[in-house]
């Protein structure tokens, strides 16, 4: 793989011609043409681009790493697992290799099948997506092992991050503000100091903890003796540990994450921030770019961005990554953990940043600089992403696999649309049920909101439930676009939300629709044999089982 | 032809006069109404009525008919009284039947025919894309059979078990 690091000069490797000037010029970019690009790079160094790339991931992710792959001119290999044979990305891809049954661990998460399968078919490197092994560091070092380049950070940045508690160590070593705790068992004494030098409330946990056992929320000094007795006894009797530790608590933290990128001879930037507070079951749903409380306050773009660089670089980190803050509401914020891969919410820093941001991973995988300096990159408009799940909102959003039997996507101005999804495919129920990533982009957040309620009502799935209805009552949420965002929203949502009520006249048009349905039913079921879409007779034998 | 209606809960009928695409009916006690339907797509209505264009999607489920349009959501259940209902009652049946609230795999059955169980007891394990979700007895009651059979697939509203 000498050849994958060697810089060619002008251009071509066994006739593929990779002009340099596509790295480096982007819409929203400042460039003022070859020149800067010059000054950045002194003499024009061009990498030897890939010319075949193996996806080891599926669904949505991997649907989006080959669009841009395909951009660039540069072959695909796809890998799947026997649920999905007929997935969009295996159909999309220029070469596919089955992994295996479809439990991950049979298939997306074989490391010797994924390497076999880049051997087999001569892919030169291996985009991970995110989930599966795209932060596993086993992974990314028998890539390099095996002369597969690995699109991504080291294998040692990957590990370094990799848990909470070594990120955090590196945190601090890097002076990036991390939640005020102390990792260690405190006694009493420990306990009031630390909460005189922090202020309340206060977390007590358990150190041996896990799963809400041993851990008390203490609001004031008064209530800390007998909470740290409650904690520690709790403690022993589920761990057989009573040592329990002390953390501040952030009260209705606001979740904003920084995105990174930068190339393996030291070059980075941050390309800002996304605010990710909107979640349900600590996963995020709606993510937005920039976002509203650091539009309000951009010296923190450049602080955040700042804390966030120094972080990364403590790990010799290159690549894409995304550092998360918690932020409490006096604006200041805390390392919470670094995701070292491509982010599932990517696409509203694209859309505001004008970058491809798997673009540029390739790119500095395949050895190139950073086409562009911080100074250069700015931000314009905002961008909303929702989560499009199969899950049913008004049932507790339970996952809700099944085929689709009716398919209408949101088109039109500012939209974009990453899914692996088609009319007739049946989501599979062994994974993560992400649809697809709705994302809209306008000049101001207001338009934005606008946009994404009318393209979400554009937006139809049938067979399967989907919230799709449920990110319209949030987006049409006033609290939501007053931007006072914290990661309890859809909690306190949900307790607060009042059902609205439908105009008068839309119950004669359901009941209409619903009695034409229930007699075209009724008359098909009498004559069978004529015409009955298969799906609608599936449905019916549902019904009557 | 005149049918009974259920609508989120609420008992109510409507009259087919004429058939679509020219369709006339009366919903309730309401006037006579026209409204022009088409089917663009299986199960989508494009209502045109009084200058107003309705989209209506209609989605059959374990408790009747879902009708959606735009945005708002209909439970609506269908009772043609020339044909005996057939849905099941799945609810309101003070927790006699144990169903799969989604589509999934049984993972773990927890309960034999004949066993007593007490409210809040594990029955079922059902598991969809990396989520286990644990039916519990909503009452005390003795299990009287079980369908669930672990690793089956089971699509959402199917019978699981029934108590006593």
């Amino acid at each position: 793989m000498a050849r994958m690091n060697a810089d060619i000069t002008n251009s071509s490797f066994l006739g593929f011609s990779y002009p340099c000037s596509s790295a480096a010029i982007f819409a929203f970019v400042l460039f003022s043409g070859g020149q800067a690009a010059r000054a950045l790079d002194g003499p024009v160094t061009i990498p030897c681009m890939f010319r075949k790339v193996l996806i080891a991931n599926r669904g949505e992710i991997a649907v989006r790493v080959m669009r841009t792959l395909r951009e660039m001119g540069i072959s695909t290999v796809a890998v799947y697992s026997d649920a999905d044979r007929t997935s969009l990305h295996v159909r999309m891809a220029d070469e596919a290799e089955r992994l295996g049954p479809s439990p991950s661990a049979e298939s997306y998460l074989r490391i010797d099948r994924i390497l076999d399968a880049a051997r087999k078919h001569g892919a030169e490197a291996i985009h991970p997506g995110y989930g599966f092994l795209s932060e596993n560091g086993d992974f990314a070092a028998a890539c390099e092992a095996s002369g597969i380049v690995f699109i991504g950070p080291s294998a040692e940045s990957i590990r370094a991050m990799g848990s909470k508690t070594s990120a955090r160590r590196v945190a601090i070593a890097a002076g990036t503000p991390v939640v005020p705790g102390t990792d260690r068992p405190v006694t009493l004494e420990d306990a009031r100091q630390f909460g005189r030098a922090h202020g309340y409330p206060v977390l007590l946990k358990a150190v041996a903890g896990g799963g809400g056992k041993g851990m008390r929320r203490v609001d004031r000094e008064g209530d800390l003796e007998p909470a740290l007795r409650d904690a520690a006894s709790e403690a022993e009797r589920s761990f057989r540990n009573s040592e329990v530790y002390i953390e501040k608590l952030i009260e209705r933290p606001r979740h904003i994450e920084i995105q990174l990128i930068g190339d393996r001879r030291g070059n980075m930037v941050h390309l800002g921030e996304r605010e990710c507070s909107i979640q349900r079951r600590h996963q995020k749903v709606v993510e937005e770019c920039p976002s509203p409380l650091v539009d309000a306050h951009p010296e923190m773009r450049l602080e955040m961005g700042e804390a966030a660089i120094r972080a990364a670089r403590a790990a010799g980190y290159y690549n894409a990554g995304t550092v998360e803050f918690l932020v409490d509401r006096d604006r200041r914020f805390y390392f919470l953990e670094m995701n070292t891969r491509l982010q599932v919410e990517h696409p509203v820093t694209e859309l505001v940043t004008g970058l491809d941001l798997v673009r540029l991973q390739v790119e500095i995988a395949a050895g190139a600089r950073l086409p562009f300096q911080q100074e250069e990159v700015a931000w314009r408009g905002a961008a909303i992403e929702c989560r499009i799940y199969a899950e049913d909102p008004y049932n507790d959003f339970l996952p809700y696999p099944g085929k689709l039997t009716r398919l209408t996507r949101p088109m039109g101005p500012g939209v974009r649309l990453d899914g692996c999804v088609y009319d007739g495919w049946t989501v599979p129920m062994e994974y993560d049920p992400l649809l697809a990533k709705l994302a809209v982009w306008a000049s101001t957040r207001g338009q934005t909101i606008d946009r994404m309620i009318r393209a979400l009502r554009e937006y139809d799935v049938g067979g399967i439930r989907t919230n799709i209805g449920f990110f319209r009552q949030i987006l049409e949420d006033a609290e939501f676009a007053a931007g006072r965002l914290h990661t309890g929203f859809i909690e306190e949502f949900l307790a607060r939300r009042t059902a609205r009520a439908a105009p008068a006249e839309f119950q004669a048009v359901a009941a209409l629709a619903a009695a034409l349905y229930a007699s075209a039913s009724a008359e098909r079921s009498e004559a069978p044999a004529a015409g009955v879409s298969p799906w609608l007779a599936a449905g019916r034998d549902g019904l009557l089982r | 032809m005149k049918l009974h209606l259920t609508i989120d809960g609420a008992e109510n009928h409507i009259e087919l006069l004429a058939r679509a695409p020219d369709c006339r009916f009366r919903f309730g006690e309401g006037a006579e109404s026209a409204a022009h339907v088409e089917t663009p797509e299986p199960g989508v209505y494009s209502i045109l009525m009084d200058g107003r264009s309705y989209d209506a999607r209609v989605e059959e489920s374990p408790g009747g008919l879902i009708v959606a349009i735009d945005g708002y959501r209909f439970e609506i259940e269908v009772h043609d009284p020339r044909r005996r209902a057939r849905q099941p009652a799945r609810h309101g049946d003070g927790g006699r039947e144990v169903v799969a609230p989604m589509p999934g795999k049984v993972i773990r059955v927890l309960i034999a025919p004949g066993d007593a169980v007490t409210a809040g007891q594990g029955l079922v394990v059902v598991e969809a894309m990396k989520m286990q979700n644990e039916l519990k007895a909503q009452r005390d009651g003795r299990v009287q059979s079980v369908g669930a059979r672990e690793g089956a697939t089971v699509a959402a509203g199917e019978l699981l078990a029934i108590l006593e």
